[in-house]
């Protein structure tokens, strides 16, 4: 019998809270014209050979390369990690002629010709979604939050909600797509959207309760593991962690540090105010989150609660004045100072992504950019 | 009727039914490489989809089977009136390459470029070893062994656009094959001076005559590529235009290459390699010649197919079959001892060299261009080189697919 078919035993394994890791989605493409190139493997036989920081995985398609941390609790490790494992991987690249950089989708791959990773689980997601496993070529930053239990942790998965286009906007990288201009800062999204396991989570706060929700899903032969849930925060049991999976991968690692700590000083005043919720949070959710992806941090963003409406960038500003004590407990100012200046005046990644391609009027160069500010060169 | 009697016909008949068509029609240069084309195209997609390999093995078929040694609808005179579109189709080619050819990479990983000079050196010796011990004269030998050492990049190029291959073996099958190339030009050439010398006793040619080849092509190069860089910048939005211009300008300097008696495959290498250098926004990385250049590639297939004397082939089967196993154990002995410090794997490695293998086309114009100048010598060439092309004009193309599928770097689908 297949051991996937098995009901997976859904216990919480705990970890200390407020403990924090990343996983960056990374592109690869070649020196020739700058498209995406099957390197993969080639790619992690290499790194594999020398002692190396960080945990270098293969993903759904031979260009895409999956890069993840150890568990932080600081900004200060969580970055040093960060930027050793680029400089591995870059320094790898290199010689293998491979480019590699951030952004949440390659400006104007085509999708028809991306290979999938030989690996069963990858042949059959490939089979099973057929041509939106190919689009599904897109490149995310995912943040994973410890926590001391599935109470804590479904809670903090809801609580976090209403945040989620802060992420969205700070992170969006994917302007253009197949060789045009979106008009959305993140048109990674909505590549996700089209699964039918994404979106948000069931309104469930006790971790009976989810693993009651996961078994019947189950039963009915849904979902196969955790992994089946594209969610936008999910939980993720065996690390004891939830996991924010709405940026897209940043253009360099300092912003996706940066982000990673934002979450950290979010769950830490979440988890310290504790408020009693209800699923009213959700109701302005989609257009939220819409609006962060099409507009960045421009977007229109609704309170759940009073009804408040800001720009995204507003309201970003707002939750960091209110975070404040929250920072200086973890030693978080200089890791949130790269988010106040974006919000400042200086934009998110895709407003880079425009000036740089309206310098140069060629999408291989906005790539050959890319790869430039991701060995941090910009 | 054969062609005497029609000419001996009467001449008052044809004044008076002047109108009709003359007997037998006389097929302009034009008129033969559109047959050549047609027959070439359909044999290329019929051995696609119904034989399932690759199109240009096709062409190759449609250029023996019109040529002088099967059906003669080609005939040799046709061939040599059709030189100049193997030129022309070379200078393409080999623009192409050069633009795909990334030199920084030699930088990055300063084994590849160990890898390079190692797999050729060892190619050359390798045959020149086989075709001594086979009783070859040492010149002959020397020149078959610098041909030898070239990887055909008409082949690979049309290879891995119909395969849509992206990949570690493909690229370095791509920038090993550029090398290739530069080497054996630049042999040759010193050869050349060196046979110049034997002649005449003037071994100032043999430094001289090399130094003028590669530093008059890189100049030669360097102007046509600072021409066109600004000109193709300004037709970067015009589509068409961009990519009609950019073919002119080879075929321009194809042309004055061949005056300045540089190598004008050396001047289009350069060209290509240069343009890129200088295209600092990645304005041109997707420049091709499409359809136009497709019609070159395949008359460029089907003629040097054509030019293969079969007979040849089969009296020097021997030193052909020797010609082909030690270039193959030269280049593997190569390409495998450097792979793991290039950082490839030993698997891959010998993928590499078996997408090494293609030899052809451009192998030919070479020996066109000996047999001009040296009768005797080109002769003796060919009958060396002849069944070596034969076998690899077929096998090498295959060989080369096995490779990039196998790395898992086609993407076409099947």
């Amino acid at each position: 019998m297949n051991p996937e078919l098995d009901p997976p035993a859904l216990r919480f394994a705990p970890s200390p809270a407020l403990t924090m890791g990343v996983e960056l989605e990374l592109q690869l493409f070649n020196t020739r014209d700058c498209d995406l190139t099957p390197a993969a493997s080639d790619l992690i036989d290499l790194i594999e050979r020398q002692p190396h920081a960080g945990d270098v995985k293969p993903e759904i398609t031979q260009s895409m390369l999956e890069v993840s941390t150890k568990i932080h609790h600081r900004h200060d490790t969580l970055v040093a990690e960060l930027r050793a494992v680029r400089n591995t991987v870059v320094a790898s690249a290199d010689r293998l002629n491979v480019l590699v950089a951030g952004g949440g989708a390659h400006p104007f791959q085509h999708w028809s010709e991306r290979r999938i990773f030989d690996k069963p689980r990858f042949h059959h997601v490939s089979s099973l979604y057929g041509y939106l496993a190919k689009q599904f070529t897109v490149f995310g930053q995912h943040i994973h939050i410890g926590c001391e239990n599935g109470d804590d942790a479904l809670y903090l998965l809801h609580a976090l909600g209403r945040y989620i286009p802060h992420f969205i906007a700070l992170a969006a990288s994917s302007p253009y797509l197949q060789g045009i201009d979106t008009a959305f800062d993140s048109s990674r999204y909505n590549a996700i959207l089209a699964f039918p396991l994404s979106g948000r989570a069931p309104f469930v706060l006790r971790w009976e309760g989810f693993v009651d929700y996961f078994e019947r899903m189950h039963k009915l032969g849904v979902v196969q593991s955790i992994k089946d849930l594209y969610w936008d925060i999910r939980p993720k049991p065996e690390f004891g962690t939830v996991e924010v999976r709405v940026c897209d991968t940043p253009l360099t690692v300092d912003t996706a540090a940066s982000l990673a700590v934002y979450a950290q000083v979010l769950a830490r005043h979440l988890l310290s105010e504790r408020r009693p919720m209800s699923e009213e949070i959700y109701l302005p959710y989609g257009y939220n989150r819409f609006h962060a992806c099409r507009f960045g941090l421009n977007g229109e963003l609704i309170d759940p609660l009073t009804g408040t409406r800001r720009t995204v960038a507003e309201d970003i500003a707002v939750t960091l004045d209110a975070l404040e004590d929250h920072t200086a407990a973890l030693d978080a100012q200089a890791a949130l100072e790269p988010i106040r200046r974006m919000i400042g005046g200086a934009g998110n990644d895709a407003s880079w992504m425009r000036k740089t391609y309206h310098a140069s009027r060629s999408l291989p160069d906005l790539v050959f950019q890319q790869s430039e500010r991701w060995r941090g060169r910009h | 009727m054969p062609p005497s009697a029609s000419r001996a016909r009467a001449p008052e008949t044809v004044e008076t039914l002047f109108f009709l068509p003359s007997w037998p029609p006389q097929i302009g240069t034009l008129t033969t490489a559109a047959l050549v084309l047609l027959v070439a195209l359909i044999a290329g997609e019929v051995v696609q989809r119904f034989v399932k390999l690759p199109r240009l093995i096709g062409w190759v078929l449609a250029g023996v089977v019109l040529g002088p040694s099967v059906s003669g609808v080609l005939d040799r005179v046709a061939i040599v009136d059709l030189h100049f579109v193997l030129n022309v189709a070379a200078g393409l080619v080999l623009f192409e390459f050069g633009q795909r050819s990334d030199l920084g990479w030699l930088y990055r990983n300063p084994w590849l470029a160990g890898a390079s000079v190692l797999e050729a050196s060892l190619a050359f010796g390798a045959v020149f070893v086989v075709l001594k011990v086979l009783g070859v004269p040492s010149v002959v030998a020397a020149f078959a062994a610098a041909i030898a050492m070239a990887t055909s990049p008409a082949t690979v190029l049309t290879l891995t656009r119909d395969l849509r291959a992206s990949g570690q073996v493909t690229q370095r099958v791509e920038l090993l094959t550029a090398l290739d190339c530069a080497y054996a030009f630049i042999t040759i050439g010193m050869l050349f001076a060196w046979f110049h010398a034997e002649y005449r006793g003037d071994w100032l040619l043999i430094i001289a005559h090399p130094i003028y080849l590669v530093v008059g092509s890189t100049l030669l190069a360097l102007l046509f590529a600072g021409l066109a860089r600004p000109l193709l910048t300004r037709l970067d939005a015009w589509g068409d235009v961009q990519r009609l211009c950019a073919f002119a300008l080879v075929l321009i300097a194809v042309a004055v290459g061949e005056w300045l008696n540089l190598s004008s495959a050396l001047v289009l290498l350069g060209f290509g390699a240069c343009l890129r250098a200088l295209d600092n926004r990645r304005r041109f990385v997707s420049l091709d010649f499409g359809p136009l250049g497709q019609i070159f590639l395949v008359l460029l297939f089907a003629l040097s197919a054509a030019a293969l004397d079969l007979s040849v082939a089969l009296a020097g089967a021997v030193t052909g079959i020797g010609l082909v196993a030690a270039r193959y154990l030269g280049k593997y002995a190569g390409v495998l001892l450097t792979s793991r410090a290039s950082g490839l794997s030993t698997r891959k490695g010998s993928l590499v060299a078996l997408g090494l293998m293609p030899m052809s086309a451009v192998a030919l114009v070479f020996v066109h261009e000996t047999v001009a100048v040296f009768p005797e010598l080109g002769e003796q060439l060919l009958g060396v080189l002849v069944p070596a092309l034969v076998v690899l004009e077929m096998a090498g193309p295959l060989l080369a697919r096995f490779a990039i599928v196998h790395a898992g770097e086609s993407t076409a689908p099947a």
